[in-house]
C-alpha cells in the first residue's frame, strides 16, 4: 500500500477516540487494564505523530485530508499541518501520554477517568490540525465540556465551583468565537469556512475586520488568559488534579495561542497591525501581573498557575511584534512564540506532575507547611528543581531561546515595552528561588514520616517531559527549523 | 381541486387520523387509537419528506406548501409520536387514556396548518384548534394544579386571540383582502400595518411563548401531564414561529421595521426565560422557562425572513433540533421525576439515562457537535447576515446563561448521592422516545446536511 495515501492526521486524530471506544465496550474490571489500554492508545497516537514528522510537510499547511460535509454551506471536513500546527500536535501527544502514566493511581471511576481524557485528547488534537471554522469549533468546545467533567469529577475540595467557572467563563469566550468565525464566513466572497482561503485571501475589511479582531481576540484572550480576563485560570488549575492542571496548562491554553496566530493573525492582519498596541500593553501587563501575583501566593499550585499567566504574557507579546512588522523581527518574535508555547507545555507541565506528587505526599499545598524535603525526596526535589530553573528561564532548557527570540524580535519595534517586560524574569527568578528555598531546603520537620521518593510511575511519566525540557534548550533548532521554514512562508 | 388535495396530503393525513383515533376512543381502545396514530403520522411523515422541495400553493393561494409547511409537517408528525408514547407511558389504562392521542393529532394538525398560512382565516384556524385542543389535554388530569394551569392557558388564549382577531378584521376590512401576501397595500398608512402587526403578534407570541406573552406557561405545564407539557413545548410552538416567518416575509421593512420588534422580543424572551429559570427548583418549570427563551432563539431566523439566505434553513434545523432535544429531556425527567432532587445520583443510578440528559441539555446550551448548535449556528449567521449582529452577541451571552441553569440538573445527576434508594422504572414508550432522540440528536449535529437546502 502506498504510504502517502493513508490519512495520517486522521488516524493521529481518533486515535484516542477509539482507544475510549475499547475502554467502553470492554469496561475492564481492573483498573490496570483500563489504564493500559488508555496509555497505548496514546503511545499509538505519539508514534502516529512522528510518523507525520517522518513522512515531512511542506511549509505552508499540506498532508490536506478533505472530505464533503455540509457543501451547501461550504464546510468541509477538512485537515492539514505546518510548522506552527506540527509541533503542537507533538505536543499534545507527549503531554497526554505523561498525564495519563502519572495518573493511573486514580482509581475512582477510572475507566470514564480514562475515555474522557482520551476525548479530551482528539478534541486537542482536532483543533491543532482543523482547516475548517466549523470543524475548529466544533474540536475547540468538546474541550470544554471534557475538561469540565475531568476537573468536577476528580479534582480537589473546591472542585464543583472551580469546573462550573470554568465552563461558563470559557463558554463565552468560545461563542464569541463563533460570531467571529460567522463574519469570516459571510464576508467571504464566495462564502466559505475553508480556512485556507481565508489565510491566502483575508477578504474582510473595515468595521467588519475590527469586530471580527475583537471577537476573536476576547475568544482567545479567555482561552490563553490574558488580564483581566484570567481570573478563571487559577481555580481551575488549582482545584483539577494533578493530570487535569498539566493537560490544561500544557494543551488547553495553548489553544487560544495558536488561534492567536491561525486567526487575527492570518486572517486579519490589518486589523491586528492597527490594534497591536492595545494588544501589547496587554500582554505586557499580563506577563506583569502574572509574575507579581504568582509571588504573592503561598499555594505552590496557584504560585505555577500564576506563572502561567506570565508566561502566556510573553508568549501573546511575541505574536503581536509579528503583526506589527513585517520585518526579520517580527519573523524572529514569532518563532520564538510558537517555540514558547511547546516549552510552556513541557515545563508547566512537568511542574504541575511534581506538584501533584509532592501534594500525594505531603497532603498539602501550603508551602510554609513543607520544609526540607529535599532531603527525604531527592529526585522529585532535584527534578523540580530544574524544571522551576527552566520555567524562569535558565540558559541550556526550554524556555530561554523562546523567550530569548521573544525579546530580540520586540526590541527592535518597542524597546520600551521589552524593557518593562523584562521585568517579570527576576520575579519569576525570585519566586521559584523562594519555593526551592522553603520546600526543599531548610530543615525537616522532626516528626516528618516519608513516603518514598518517586515511583516508577511518577518516573515514567516525568522523566520524558523533563528530557525534553532539556532538548530543546539545548538544541532548539530541532523544532524551530521546522517553525521558521512555515512563518518563513507566511512572509507576514 | 384534486391538485390542491393532493399538495396538502399530509395534513388530510392527519385529519383522517385524528378523526378515527376519535372513534376508537368513543368505542373505549385506547390501545387501538395509540396504533392508528403511530400509524398515521408515520405516513404523514413519509408523504411530507417525500413532498419536501416542493413550492407550490393550494386553494388558491390560501394555503402554502413549501418548505416551512412540509418541514412542520416532517418535524411535528413523528414528534406527536414519540409524545403519545410518552403519553402512554404516563397514563397508561386511565379512564380517559384515549382521549389524549386525538386532541394530540388535532393539536399537530393546527400547528400544520399554522405553519402553511397564506391566509389570515388559515392563521386563526390553526391557533384555534391547537389552542383548545392543548386546553383540553393540560386540564387532563382534572385537579386543582391542572385546572387551574387550564384556566390560565385559556384565558390568556382567549385574550391574546381577541385582540389578534380585533386587529385583524380591522387590517382585512380595510384591504379587503384576507390573503397574508394581499395585506400590504401602498395605499396603506403604515401605522395600520402597524397595529395590525402587532396585534397578529400578540395571538402568535402566546401560542409561540414569547415574552410577554408567555404567563400561562410554567403554571399550565406544571399542572398539565409530563407528557403534554412536553406536547405543548415543542408542537404549537413551532407550527407558530413558522407561521410568523410566513407574514413576515411579506412585510417589507420600509413599512414597518418588524425585525427591530421581533429582535427587542428575542432579547427579552431569551433574558427573561434564561434568568428567571435560573431559580427553579422544580424541573418541569425551569423546562418551561427555558421554552420562552428557546422561542427567543427561534425569532434570530424568522428576523432573517427575506434578508438572508440562511433564514429557512436556520428555522428548519433548529426546528428540529429543538423537537429532539426538548422531547428528550422531557422524557427522561417523566422518569426520573421533577424535582431536582429527583436527579439526585442518576448518574450512578442509571449512568446511560444521565449521559442522555446531559447530551440533551448540552445541545439546548448549544454545544457542538449536537443538533442544537448546528440549529444555533445557523439562527446567529442569518441574524449577523441581517444586520442584527447586537442580536447575536446578546443570543450568545444568553447562551451561557442558559449552561449555568442546565447545569442545575447536570450536577446533581454526576456529583450528588440520592438520598434514597430509589427504584424508578423506565416504561417501554419512555425508554424508545429517549433513546431514539439521543441518537438523533447526535445524528442530526453531524448529518445536518440532510436538512438544508430548503431555500
Amino acid at each position: 500500500m502506498d504510504f502517502s495515501s493513508i490519512p495520517l492526521l486522521t488516524i493521529t486524530t481518533f486515535l484516542p477516540v477509539v482507544g475510549a471506544l475499547v475502554v467502553m465496550v470492554l469496561r475492564p474490571k481492573k483498573t490496570e487494564t483500563a489504564y493500559a489500554i488508555g496509555i497505548a492508545t496514546t503511545a499509538l497516537t505519539l508514534l502516529s505523530a512522528i510518523l507525520i514528522w517522518i513522512r515531512g510537510f511542506g511549509p505552508g499547511l499540506s498532508l490536506i485530508e478533505e472530505f464533503s460535509w455540509i457543501p451547501s454551506i461550504g464546510i468541509a471536513y477538512r485537515l492539514g499541518i505546518d510548522g506552527i500546527s506540527f509541533p503542537l500536535v507533538l505536543l499534545t501527544a507527549l503531554l497526554f501520554l505523561t498525564a495519563l502514566i502519572f495518573s493511573a493511581k486514580i482509581k475512582e471511576k477510572a475507566n470514564i477517568f480514562i475515555q474522557l481524557v482520551l476525548m479530551l485528547e482528539t478534541a486537542s488534537l482536532g483543533v491543532f490540525l482543523s482547516l475548517d471554522l466549523f470543524l475548529f469549533y466544533v474540536f475547540f468546545e468538546i474541550t470544554l465540556v471534557g475538561m469540565y467533567f475531568v476537573i468536577a469529577k476528580w479534582g480537589h475540595e473546591h472542585r464543583k465551583k472551580a469546573a462550573l467557572t470554568f465552563f461558563i467563563y470559557t463558554l463565552v469566550g468560545s461563542l464569541f468565537l463563533l460570531l467571529a468565525f460567522l463574519a469570516l464566513y459571510l464576508f467571504s466572497d464566495p462564502n466559505t469556512f475553508d480556512m485556507r482561503e481565508l489565510i491566502a485571501n483575508p477578504q474582510i475589511t473595515g468595521l467588519a475586520a475590527t469586530l471580527t479582531f475583537w471577537g476573536l481576540f476576547i475568544a482567545f484572550a479567555i482561552k490563553t488568559p490574558l488580564f483581566p480576563f484570567h481570573t478563571w485560570l487559577p481555580l481551575a488549575h488549582t482545584e483539577a488534579p494533578a493530570a487535569g492542571s498539566a493537560i490544561l496548562a500544557g494543551v488547553l491554553l495553548k489553544l487560544g495561542t495558536y488561534g492567536f496566530i491561525r486567526f487575527p493573525l492570518q486572517m486579519t492582519p490589518d486589523a491586528f497591525r492597527e490594534f497591536a498596541p492595545y494588544v501589547i500593553v496587554i500582554a505586557v501587563f499580563t506577563a506583569l501581573y502574572g509574575a507579581f501575583v504568582a509571588l504573592a501566593q503561598t499555594d505552590i499550585k496557584r504560585m505555577v498557575a500564576y506563572t502561567s499567566v506570565n508566561h502566556m504574557g510573553y508568549l501573546v507579546f511575541g505574536i503581536a511584534i509579528a503583526a506589527v512588522t513585517t520585518t526579520t523581527s517580527g519573523m524572529i518574535a514569532l518563532d520564538g512564540a510558537v517555540l514558547q508555547m511547546i516549552s510552556h507545555g513541557v515545563v508547566t507541565g512537568v511542574l504541575f506532575l511534581l506538584v501533584g506528587a509532592l501534594q500525594d505526599r505531603t497532603g498539602t499545598r501550603e508551602m510554609s507547611e513543607m520544609s526540607g524535603l529535599l532531603k527525604v525526596y531527592p529526585i522529585l526535589g532535584w527534578l523540580f528543581i530544574v524544571a522551576a530553573f527552566a520555567s524562569l528561564g535558565l540558559p541550556g532548557l526550554a524556555h530561554f531561546p523562546a523567550e530569548f527570540q521573544i525579546f530580540l524580535g520586540g526590541f527592535d519595534v518597542y524597546p520600551v515595552a521589552v524593557g518593562i517586560i523584562i521585568i517579570g524574569l527576576p520575579l519569576t527568578t525570585a519566586l521559584y528561588l523562594r519555593a526551592i528555598q522553603k520546600v526543599f531546603l531548610g530543615t525537616l520537620p522532626k516528626e516528618f514520616s516519608g513516603v518514598s521518593d518517586l515511583n516508577r510511575r511518577e518516573l515514567w511519566a516525568i522523566v520524558p517531559l523533563i528530557a525534553g525540557t532539556v532538548i530543546i534548550g539545548i538544541y532548539p533548532n530541532s523544532l524551530l527549523s521546522l517553525i521558521h521554514a512555515t512563518t518563513n512562508f507566511f512572509g507576514l | 381541486m384534486a391538485t390542491d388535495l393532493l399538495n396538502i396530503l399530509p395534513q388530510l393525513i392527519v385529519l383522517v387520523t385524528a378523526v378515527t383515533v376519535l372513534c376508537l376512543e368513543m368505542a373505549r381502545r385506547p390501545l387501538a387509537g395509540l396504533w392508528c396514530l403511530v400509524i398515521g403520522m408515520a405516513a404523514a411523515t413519509g408523504v411530507a419528506v417525500d413532498m419536501l422541495g416542493t413550492e407550490t400553493t393550494a386553494f388558491s393561494t390560501t394555503f402554502r406548501v413549501d418548505a416551512l409547511s412540509l418541514w412542520a409537517a416532517a418535524i411535528l408528525s413523528p414528534a406527536t409520536i414519540l409524545f403519545a408514547l410518552l403519553a402512554r407511558a404516563e397514563l397508561k389504562d386511565q379512564a380517559r387514556e384515549g382521549t389524549i392521542y386525538s386532541l394530540m393529532i388535532f393539536a399537530t394538525l393546527g400547528a400544520m396548518i399554522l405553519a402553511g398560512s397564506g391566509d389570515v382565516m388559515f392563521l386563526v384556524l390553526g391557533i384555534l384548534i391547537g389552542t383548545l385542543a392543548g386546553m383540553a389535554m393540560a386540564a387532563y388530569p382534572r385537579n386543582d394544579p391542572s385546572s387551574e394551569g387550564a384556566t390560565k392557558y385559556f384565558i390568556y388564549g382567549s385574550v391574546a386571540g381577541a385582540i389578534m382577531l380585533f386587529g385583524l378584521t380591522y387590517w382585512v376590512g380595510l384591504t379587503g383582502t384576507t390573503l397574508i401576501s394581499a395585506l400590504i397595500s401602498p395605499d396603506l398608512s403604515p401605522v395600520i400595518v402597524m397595529f395590525g402587526f402587532i396585534t397578529l403578534l400578540a395571538g402568535i407570541g402566546y401560542t409561540a411563548s414569547l415574552f410577554p406573552f408567555h404567563f400561562w406557561i410554567p403554571d399550565t405545564f406544571e399542572g398539565a401531564p409530563v407528557s403534554v407539557a412536553a406536547y405543548l413545548s415543542v408542537v404549537p410552538k413551532i407550527g407558530a414561529l413558522f407561521v410568523l416567518a410566513q407574514v413576515v416575509r411579506e412585510i417589507p421593512v420600509s413599512v414597518v421595521d418588524w425585525p427591530l420588534i421581533l429582535a427587542v422580543l428575542a432579547v427579552l424572551s431569551m433574558t427573561f426565560g434564561n434568568v428567571v429559570a435560573l431559580w427553579q427548583d422544580n424541573v418541569i418549570r425551569l423546562l418551561a422557562y427555558s421554552t420562552i427563551a428557546q422561542s427567543g432563539y427561534f425569532l434570530l431566523g424568522v428576523i432573517g425572513m427575506g434578508q438572508s439566505g440562511l433564514a429557512i434553513d436556520s428555522l428548519v434545523v433548529f426546528g428540529v433540533a429543538y423537537a429532539l432535544m426538548n422531547t428528550g429531556a422531557f422524557a427522561i425527567t417523566l422518569a426520573e421525576g421533577t424535582r431536582l432532587d429527583d436527579f439526585k445520583g442518576v448518574g450512578r443510578r442509571r449512568p446511560w439515562q444521565a449521559v442522555g440528559m446531559t447530551i440533551f441539555l448540552l445541545s439546548l446550551v448549544g454545544m457542538p457537535p449536537l443538533a442544537g448548535f448546528v440549529g444555533k449556528f445557523l439562527l446567529f449567521g442569518s441574524a449577523i447576515e441581517s444586520g442584527y449582529t447586537w442580536l447575536a452577541v446578546i443570543a450568545i451571552l444568553n447562551s451561557a446563561i442558559s449552561l449555568a441553569v442546565y447545569m442545575r440538573i447536570v450536577v446533581p445527576m454526576f456529583f450528588q448521592e440520592a438520598e434514597e434508594e430509589q427504584t424508578k422504572l423506565y416504561a417501554p414508550g419512555t425508554s424508545f422516545v429517549w433513546i431514539s432522540t439521543f441518537i438523533l440528536t447526535i445524528v442530526a449535529g453531524i448529518g445536518v446536511q440532510w436538512f438544508l437546502g430548503g431555500g
